[in-house]
């Protein structure tokens, strides 16, 4: 089923037929962070970078700022069962879009702050498409943890470096050397 | 099977950032070594099995290109793969740290996200390194 997210909110799933979406992303940011070991699923869609700037309005709507509303996200998904590192995290939007003459930089701050209050929660994150002049439609789609993007008239799925697979490079590595602790590199050409 | 990694910057915050870095992305490090000049980082690899060094070039007492200058003198540069991290990005500085066989390059100031796409595609390139 699909699940609208708008500006301003957030939504958690743990319903695997569910796809959240969040439309109008523009100088806000959007995050989308999954679980697949758990099966859990949330979308935030914020406006503004810090709380500090409305705290009636941030205590009122948690999730139109990203301090509080990545935090209270994170909160909801590890309450509901979701550990940190298997969080998968893609994040859009920090477009420059009605500030013409890019004073405010609103997208670009949305998108530091996201990145501090990440690191911070030692969270990574996978893949992301930001900036531009153009908006953003974005897409969680919990059967396969997709995280999906339209914008200018086109649709393309964010692939995460976990895609490249570190645990198949593991795989290969053991099955050359026999499981045994040799290491050297094959390759000495630097 | 894990990585022995070796992580030299004058910068304790550096050195902190890209351990952590490596810890969330999940790569499998073993042992971390940390030095804070060329100097040590010779002394800790003339003494250790290490796969994977992370250097800096402007550091005190003795800088990364001395030091990679020095390991290829040692005869231990041949087994290692060298990441350079600094924030001299000039095309001239990379030209020559290629020639003498560093394997990738990373100009500070870099996001987590970027230094794990340079370990895995360097870890991804050599099938014996793990």
């Amino acid at each position: 089923m699909n699940r609208n997210v708008g500006i301003a909110e957030m939504q958690i799933t743990t319903d695997a037929d569910d796809i959240l979406i969040t439309y109008s992303l523009g100088s806000c940011v959007g995050l989308s962070l999954h679980d697949p070991i758990a099966g859990i699923g949330g979308l935030i869609h914020c406006m503004l970078p810090l709380s500090s700037k409305n705290l009636e309005k941030a205590k009122a709507k948690p999730y139109m700022f990203v301090d509080t509303g990545v935090t209270h996200l994170l909160q909801k998904l590890y309450n509901a069962g979701a550990t940190r590192k298997n969080l998968i995290a893609y994040v859009a939007g920090g477009a420059n879009i009605m500030d013409v003459k890019n004073m405010f930089r609103i997208g670009k701050r949305n998108y530091t702050v996201l990145r501090k209050i990440l690191w911070k929660n030692n969270i990574l994150i996978a893949a992301e498409d930001l900036g531009g002049n153009c908006p953003r439609t974005m897409k969680l789609e919990m059967k396969t943890g997709t995280t999906w993007i339209r914008s200018s008239g086109r649709e393309f799925n964010l692939m995460g470096e976990q895609k490249k697979d570190i645990k198949s490079i593991m795989v290969e590595a053991d099955r050359e050397t026999a499981g045994g602790i040799v290491n050297v590199f094959t390759n000495t050409s630097g | 099977m894990s990585l022995r990694i070796l992580v030299v910057d004058d910068s304790r915050i550096i050195r902190k950032i890209i351990r952590k870095t490596l810890q969330l992305a999940k790569i499998p490090v073993d042992v971390t070594f940390e030095a804070s000049n060329g100097k040590e980082a010779l002394e800790i690899l003339e003494q250790n099995d290490v796969h994977i060094v992370f250097a800096d070039i402007n550091m005190p007492v003795m800088n990364g290109l001395e030091m990679i200058n020095s390991l290829w003198e040692k005869g231990i540069m041949e087994n290692l793969k060298v990441i350079v991290i600094s924030t001299d990005g000039s095309q001239n500085r990379i030209e020559e740290l290629k020639a003498k066989g560093v394997c990738s390059y990373l100009r500070k100031p870099f996001t987590p996200e970027v230094l794990r796409k340079i370990v895995l595609e360097t870890i991804g390139e050599n099938n014996g390194i793990i």
